[in-house]
């Protein structure tokens, strides 16, 4: 099996709004495209000459533009965006918030295999085709949607919603200090954004009062406890990453030193219904057992541990959930997540800052392509590239990326 | 700098007085006095400065006050921002009342977007004089971050800089700093165009006038709102004060276009100025069965009538580019076609990039704030981007050539002012609009 090599990729500027410019699918695919390519210092007619000899593949991430977009047959649309791409395998993978890295996974396995010499994956998702409630009820979908998200106002706060009174009751958490931690969560990924030039909310104002001032006309309560603060972004976007193995990697670059590649990688699916997963968790130490499996397992292939992570990017779709990921991440035991909340350890002047692009919350969540974008922020990190936000000194990291209510979970560890 | 932990804003009950309190209250997380003449205009204030930043939360940091409490919150305040009317006597009498109170290490600020900042820094004392400038928002100031600082004569050259990155970092403003001249860099940028379009709609009202030009100047041609649109917003008589004071206290090659055409003075002596008073140079009726209709001002007849469809081939050709994001070949198509229509967009959009970078030349740092101004304070596409999309410098060189006025091109050094050195500060793409 060979060495997996990550070269790169972009992302589009979260902060915009594709339907009120005007602009679909093929747009948002050809600026993505276009964007990744020349990062990664490739043309169009490179992939045409590589294709002659099949060693390039697209990967495509995204979740339901059957719904958002009214479209099916997502990895044939490429073709459409240049003729250099008649040909070249292209196929759309899915599992929810998860379709990023599902793609992401495909293309690393089919280089990892020697089918291919360069994959280059592109998740995107376009929301903002249809108001919140509508785009909401489509979002449920990741659900069991029968029996949890349909008739339901919102399905997925008032799953997180759950998973808050959840946390709660499972670590005997005061709940005052518990809203308040949430708070912080929300409060240091908004902060993060700030940071990041492409964050969908680098403009907005959010501080920890008035994230923790909930049910205000400013701060909705949406889903049991959970307000609008803590819930992250209903945003169009997309971003590439391009892999590829060792010998594309020395033809493009003369070698592959200072290319980081995929050290780690880990893939667990829990019980869908809610409350499935929490009888299923009842008796362990974790809430979400399969998500803390599924880092553990790629911290294992990687022959790391939490120890040697310097960031992480975690799935913040909710502040639950990355309340929860704290301990499944093992920056503290299950139970105990608040304490690096409250000293700050996850913050950008901690040692386990997680998030410092922003997240789900602060950078915005085009559902298909956030696995993708925690994957290229990952690279930024480990090549000194992430300007603003970059950790100092980053070496390796984690990312953690599900689909659901932490059904379909997937993590990566890449590093130099 | 002394830390900024307590503000006094001065004029608050205006628009640009509580939403310049909204700013210093959330990101600045500052304790604001608002004050107003009135108790009731200053309480009013406190709860229209929350909703500007969309955080309740804030609101326990704003303070209604009146003018008789300056005596009391003066000495307190570490920055006070003057936001009262555009009236140099006026502006001269509060100066001196908040020069009485105020500690010597104070920074004063003022809102003002017309009157010179030195004529007005001069009623301080020089210790404080030192620390004053014209800080200027925009509106509304959560959705535009665009904050010019002008420094006057005096100003404390190292003090400027923290402060400069106070407004920038604390703030989140995205600043530039302006020469103390007439409009500054932003409203002489986009007052211009606005004004020379309203001129163009009169020069065109037989082919329809106020709707053909802003049909022509649509959003593919970068600005999500059309120029004569967006003067009905801002309001005639706001308009008026801009460009009749450009006309004043400026003298470069577009002066002329600063001269308000007669229709729209005859639209402010009626009282028509725009959308705040139901009518300007649009407005909207309500048919019978209650659904509304956009009406607009013949300039020929002096009134109001249905707007037209029209329907430009190149409009469509245009935006069926941009809907895929083919930029190039958008542009290529707009320079291709010889109807007057496109010509007359392609027109606006290379005079666009001239006077952005002539203007900037003059009053600002670098060509670059051209586009931070146009891009932060109007939302309209950033002027050096333009020149990448229509096809760099040398193109677009050529292209002003063609298209604009030779009297005006003799007066600037166009290999000086467009060339290859810019670089946009922001990406163009979403400013071209294919719908919507």
């Amino acid at each position: 099996m060979s060495k997996v090599y990550v070269l790169g990729g972009a992302q589009t500027d979260f902060e915009r709004n594709w339907t009120k410019e005007g602009k679909g699918i093929f747009a948002i695919l050809k600026e993505a495209m276009d964007d990744g390519l020349a990062a990664v210092g490739m043309t169009y007619e490179e992939i045409a000459k590589l294709n002659k000899d099949n060693r390039v593949a697209i990967f495509v991430g995204n979740f339901i533009a059957e719904k958002y977009c009214d479209q099916s047959h997502l990895g044939s649309l490429l073709t459409k965006i240049n003729p250099n791409l008649y040909g070249v395998p292209s196929a759309r993978y899915e599992a929810a918030c998860a379709s990023g890295s599902v793609a992401l996974d495909a293309a690393i396995t089919k280089v990892r295999a020697g089918d291919y010499d360069v994959a280059i994956t592109i998740g995107w998702e376009l929301m903002k085709t249809v108001s919140a409630k509508v785009g909401g009820d489509f979002l449920g979908h990741a659900a069991d949607y029968q029996a949890e998200a349909k008739g339901v106002d919102f399905p997925f706060p008032t799953l997180f919603g759950k998973m808050a009174d959840a946390l709660i009751e499972r670590y005997k958490l005061d709940e005052t200090r518990f809203m308040k931690n949430l708070a912080t969560i929300s409060a240091i990924n908004y902060e993060n954004a700030k940071r990041n030039p492409q964050a969908q909310t680098r403009k907005w104002f959010m501080d920890e009062a008035q994230a923790n001032d909930r049910g205000t006309a400013t701060n909705m309560a949406v889903g049991g406890k959970i307000a609008i603060s803590d819930c992250s972004q209903v945003t169009d976007g997309a971003a590439v990453v391009v892999v590829c193995n060792e010998k594309f990697a020395v033809e493009k670059k003369g070698s592959t030193a200072g290319i980081p590649i995929v050290k780690g990688w880990g893939h667990r699916v829990a019980p869908i219904n809610f409350d499935l997963k929490m009888a299923d968790s009842e008796f362990s130490a974790c809430i979400l057992p399969w998500t803390q499996k599924t880092v553990e397992d790629a911290y294992k292939r990687a022959g790391l541990s939490v120890n040697e992570m310097d960031f992480f990017e975690t799935h913040d779709c909710f502040t639950s959930s990355e309340y929860a990921a704290i301990g499944c991440f093992g920056i503290t035991e299950p139970g105990k997540e608040y304490e690096a909340i409250e000293s700050g350890k996850i913050s950008m002047r901690g040692d386990k800052p997680i998030n410092p692009s922003g997240g789900l919350i602060g950078c915005g969540h085009p559902v298909g392509a956030s696995g993708v974008r925690m994957m290229l922020d990952l690279y930024k990190q480990v090549t000194g590239q992430a300007g603003d936000y970059q950790v100092k000194d980053a070496k390796n990291g984690i990312m953690l990326n599900f689909g659901g209510t932490a059904t379909t979970n997937y993590a990566y560890v890449i590093g130099m | 700098m002394r830390e900024i932990k307590t503000v006094t804003v001065v004029g608050a009950n205006g628009t640009m007085g509580y939403s310049v309190s909204g700013v210093f209250a959330s990101f600045g997380n500052c304790k604001v006095y608002m004050v107003a003449r009135k108790q009731e205009a200053a309480d009013k204030a406190v709860l229209d400065a929350a909703g500007t930043v969309k955080a309740d939360s804030v609101s326990k940091r704003l303070i209604a006050k009146t003018y008789e409490d300056l005596p009391e919150i003066l000495p307190e305040s570490d920055l006070v921002f003057e936001s009262v009317a555009e009236n140099i006597q006026l502006k001269k009498e509060i100066n001196e009342k908040i020069a009485q109170y105020v500690r010597d290490d104070v920074i004063v600020a003022t809102g003002t977007s017309g009157l010179s900042i030195d004529e007005l820094s001069k009623t301080y004392p020089e210790k404080i004089r030192s620390r004053y400038t014209g800080t200027h928002f925009f509106n509304p100031p959560y959705q535009l971050q665009l904050c010019e600082v002008i420094p006057t004569s005096v100003t404390d050259k190292a003090w400027l800089k923290e402060y400069k990155d106070y407004l920038q970092k604390v703030l989140r403003r995205a600043v530039v700093e302006i020469k103390d001249e007439a409009g500054f860099l932003g409203n002489r940028i986009g007052f211009q165009l606005m004004n020379e379009v309203m001129q163009y709609a009169e020069t065109h009202k037989d082919k329809g006038g106020i709707d053909y030009m802003d049909a022509i100047l649509g959003s593919f041609s970068g600005r999500a709102m059309p120029p004569i649109v967006t003067v009905d917003f801002v309001g005639l008589d706001v308009h008026k004060a801009i460009v009749d004071n450009l006309y004043a206290k400026t003298n470069d090659y577009a002066h002329e276009t600063y001269v308000l055409p007669k229709y729209a003075q005859a639209q402010i002596d009626k009282g028509e100025m725009g959308v705040k008073t139901g009518a300007g140079l649009y407005k909207s009726i309500k048919n019978e069965d209650g659904s509304k209709k956009r009406q607009v001002l013949d300039i020929a007849t002096g009134s109001f009538r249905d707007m037209k469809k029209y329907d430009f081939p190149f409009v469509k050709n245009l935006t069926a580019a941009l809907k895929i994001s083919d930029y190039k070949g958008a542009f290529d198509s707009l320079k291709a076609d010889g109807s007057l229509e496109a010509k007359l967009c392609l027109t606006f959009m290379l005079k666009y990039v001239l006077y952005s970078l002539a203007t900037a030349d003059a009053v600002a740092e670098k060509p670059g704030d051209a586009d931070i101004c146009m891009v932060t304070g109007f939302n309209w596409a950033p002027p050096i981007g333009v020149m990448v999309a229509l096809g760099g410098a040398a193109e677009t060189k050529k292209l002003m050539k063609e298209y604009i006025e030779a009297d005006w091109l003799k007066k600037v050094d166009l290999d000086k002012l467009v060339n290859d050195n810019l670089k946009p500060e922001y990406d163009y793409r979403r400013y071209f609009r294919a719908g919507r």
